[in-house]
C-alpha cells in the first residue's frame, strides 16, 4: 500500500474526556472518559442500547455529543472534523456500498472522497493487499455478506488510516468469515500498525484478537484494561464471557 | 468534489432501471406529441382539401390552408403539458433516488465519516441530477426536431431551434424545481415511502390546487356561467387571482406557449423569475436540510 498514513499530533489515538450524549431526554453516553493508545486493539463491549454505536458514531464525525470532547490522535472530532477524518476508517455493521457499481468504482468513489490521489492505484494495492483483487469487477449488488465485508474493510482502509473503527464486524459472518476477518484486524494493526477500536458482542474474537477491552454498561464505562490484567484481575472465572458476565452483574 | 459526487451519481443512476424507465418514458412522452401533432396536422390538411375541392365544384374560391396560419412549433404543443404532468413526476423520483439510496443502504454513514462536507456533497448531488435531467431533455430535443422534420419536411429553421431551445431549458428549470422538492421530502423524513408521498403531495398542490385557487375560478363557474351572482362575495377571489403570477405551472405554461408561439397568452419576466426563486428557495432548503440531518442511522426502506 503506497500512500503514507496522515500526520498525528502525536499522544493517544483516541482520547474521550467527560463525553457524553443524550438522543432527546434520553441519556446514552454518560460523562465517559476513555484513551486508547496508538497501535491498541480495543475492544468495546456491552450490552444492546449500551451507546457503543453511539460512541463509534461521535468518534466518526457523525453525531456532535452533547459535552464532554473526543480526540483522535489529538484532534477534536467537533472542531477539527476534517483532520479526523483523514485519520478513520470505518466500517459499520452493515455494508451494502452502492449496489448497482463493482467494487472497484466503489472504492474509487470513496478514495477520492478521502482526498486519495491515486485513487485507481490505492484500490488496485489495497485489494491487493486484502487477497480480493477477484472481487474488482464484479456489481457489489451481487456479494454475499462475508465479500461484503471484505469490500467494506477495503473502503475502510483504502486512505490508508491511523484508526480504523469497526461497528460490530462480525454480524452476520460464517465462521470462516469471521476467521479471515480476525487475520485482517491482526494484520491491519501489525503490518500498518493501525490502532483499531471495535464494537463487538463475540467475546472469543475478543480474546483473540484485542489487547484491551472497556464494558460500557447503561451509557457508563465501567471497566477498562489489557486482556493480560482482566484475566488475572478475575482468576476465577474460566473465560472472557464468564468476565464480562460478572462485570456486567457488579454495580459501576 | 464536487465533481466527484456528480459524476457518481450519474453513473448510479446511469446504471439503475429507473434511469432507464425515466428516459424511456420522456422519450415516448415526446413521440406521442409529436404524433399527435402530426395526427392533428393530417386531420386538419384532410379537411382543408376536401373543402378545396367541394368549393371548387361549387365555383367558390378556397381560403388558405389553416396549418400554414399555425406556427411550426405548435406541433409540439402538448408538450407543455406533459412536462408539469409527467416530467415534474419524474423529476421528483430522479430528486428522490438521488438521496434515499443513501440513507436506505446506510452509505451516508460511509460517505460522511470521510473529508467531504455536507454542502459539497449536495451540491454535487444536485449537479448530477441536473446533468440527468439536461442529457434526457437533449434527446427530447432530439426527438422533438425529428418528428419537425418528418412533418415538415423541411429543418427548422434557426430561429425554430433556438425556440425549441428555450422551450427545453425552462424545462429544466421546471424539473429542477420538482427534483430539489423529491430531495428535500427525503431529508425531512424518516420513510422511504413517506418521503416519496410527500413530494407527490407537492406536486399536486403546485400542479392542480394553486392554480385552481390562483385563477379565481369559483368552483361552479364552469357549470354555471354568471359571473357575479347576487349576494355572492368575490372578494376572496379578487384576493388570491393577484398570487397568480407566483403559480409556477401556469407560468410555466404561459411562457412555454410564448417561447413556442403556440398560444396568445404572453408570458411574463415574472413568472420566469418566480420559477427561478422557487428553485433557488429550495436549493438553500435542501443545502440547509442536509446539514442537520441525522446520517448516522439508515431510512426506512418500506
Amino acid at each position: 500500500m503506497h500512500q503514507s498514513a496522515p500526520v498525528t499530533t502525536g499522544g493517544p489515538a483516541i482520547e474521550l474526556v467527560g463525553l457524553s450524549h443524550r438522543y432527546n431526554i434520553e441519556p446514552v453516553l454518560r460523562n465517559v472518559d476513555l484513551t486508547i493508545e496508538p497501535g491498541e486493539v480495543f475492544g468495546f463491549l456491552g450490552h444492546n442500547g449500551a451507546g457503543k454505536t453511539t460512541a463509534v458514531n461521535i468518534l466518526t464525525t457523525l453525531i456532535t455529543p452533547t459535552s464532554g470532547t473526543a480526540r483522535v490522535h489529538g484532534f477534536d472530532v467537533v472542531a477539527q472534523r476534517r483532520e479526523v477524518t483523514a485519520q478513520i476508517g470505518y466500517l459499520p455493521a452493515e455494508v451494502r456500498m452502492y449496489p448497482h457499481m463493482t467494487a472497484r468504482e466503489n472504492l474509487e468513489f470513496f478514495a477520492k472522497l478521502s482526498g486519495v490521489a491515486d485513487a485507481r492505484r490505492a484500490v488496485t494495492e489495497t485489494l491487493d493487499y486484502l487477497d480480493s483483487a477477484d472481487l474488482a469487477d464484479r456489481r457489489v449488488g451481487s456479494f454475499s455478506t462475508g465479500m461484503r465485508q471484505r469490500i467494506g474493510i477495503a473502503q475502510a482502509i483504502v486512505h490508508k488510516p491511523n484508526v480504523l473503527f469497526l461497528d460490530e464486524p462480525t454480524a452476520g459472518l460464517d465462521p470462516v468469515g469471521v476467521r479471515q476477518l480476525r487475520d485482517t484486524i491482526l494484520r491491519l494493526n501489525r503490518e500498518l500498525g493501525m490502532t483499531v477500536f471495535m464494537n463487538t458482542h463475540l467475546l472469543s474474537e475478543v480474546a483473540k484478537v484485542c489487547t484491551t477491552i472497556g464494558v460500557l454498561n447503561h451509557g457508563e464505562l465501567i471497566y477498562k484494561d489489557s486482556i493480560e490484567a482482566t484475566t488475572a484481575r478475575f482468576p476465577d472465572e474460566t473465560s472472557l464471557e464468564d468476565i464480562y458476565v460478572r462485570m456486567e452483574s457488579i454495580p459501576s | 468534489m464536487i465533481a466527484t459526487i456528480a459524476r457518481h451519481q450519474i453513473l448510479s443512476l446511469r446504471r439503475q432501471r429507473t434511469f432507464l424507465w425515466l428516459l424511456a418514458t420522456f422519450l415516448v412522452m415526446t413521440a406521442l406529441a409529436g404524433v399527435l401533432g402530426w395526427s392533428s396536422h393530417r386531420t386538419i390538411v384532410g379537411v382543408y382539401d376536401e373543402s378545396v375541392k367541394l368549393l371548387a365544384t361549387q365555383g367558390l374560391p378556397a381560403p388558405e390552408n389553416p396549418f400554414r396560419l399555425k406556427p411550426t412549433l405548435s406541433l409540439l404543443s402538448n408538450m407543455v403539458v406533459y412536462i408539469p404532468l409527467i416530467g415534474a413526476l419524474l423529476a421528483i423520483v430522479l430528486g428522490h433516488i438521488s438521496l434515499a439510496d443513501d440513507e436506505t443502504d446506510g452509505i451516508g454513514r460511509l460517505v460522511f465519516s470521510r473529508r467531504i462536507n455536507r454542502t459539497t456533497y449536495i451540491v454535487g448531488k444536485a449537479v448530477g441530477a441536473a446533468v440527468v435531467l439536461f442529457s434526457i431533455l437533449a434527446v427530447s430535443l432530439a426527438v422533438s426536431t425529428l418528428a419537425l422534420v418528418i412533418v415538415n419536411r423541411a429543418l427548422p429553421s434557426f430561429g425554430e431551434f433556438g425556440r425549441l431551445a428555450g422551450f427545453y431549458g425552462l424545462s429544466l428549470l421546471y424539473l429542477m424545481v420538482f427534483a430539489f422538492v423529491g430531495m428535500a421530502t427525503v431529508l425531512l423524513t424518516h420513510r422511504r415511502s413517506l418521503a416519496l408521498l410527500t413530494a407527490t403531495g407537492v406536486w399536486l398542490v403546485i400542479t392542480f390546487a394553486v392554480p385552481q385557487v390562483t385563477s379565481g375560478l369559483r368552483p361552479t363557474q364552469s357549470l354555471n356561467p354568471i359571473t357575479d351572482p347576487v349576494s355572492t362575495s368575490q372578494a376572496f377571489f379578487r384576493a388570491t387571482s393577484k398570487a397568480r403570477p407566483y403559480s409556477v405551472v401556469e407560468q410555466y405554461k404561459q411562457i412555454s406557449g410564448q417561447v413556442l408561439e403556440t398560444s396568445t397568452v404572453k408570458g411574463s419576466l415574472t413568472g420566469l423569475l418566480s420559477i427561478a426563486a422557487l428553485g433557488l428557495l429550495l436549493a438553500i432548503a435542501i443545502v440547509l436540510l442536509v446539514q442537520r440531518h441525522d446520517y448516522s442511522t439508515g431510512t426506512s426502506s418500506d
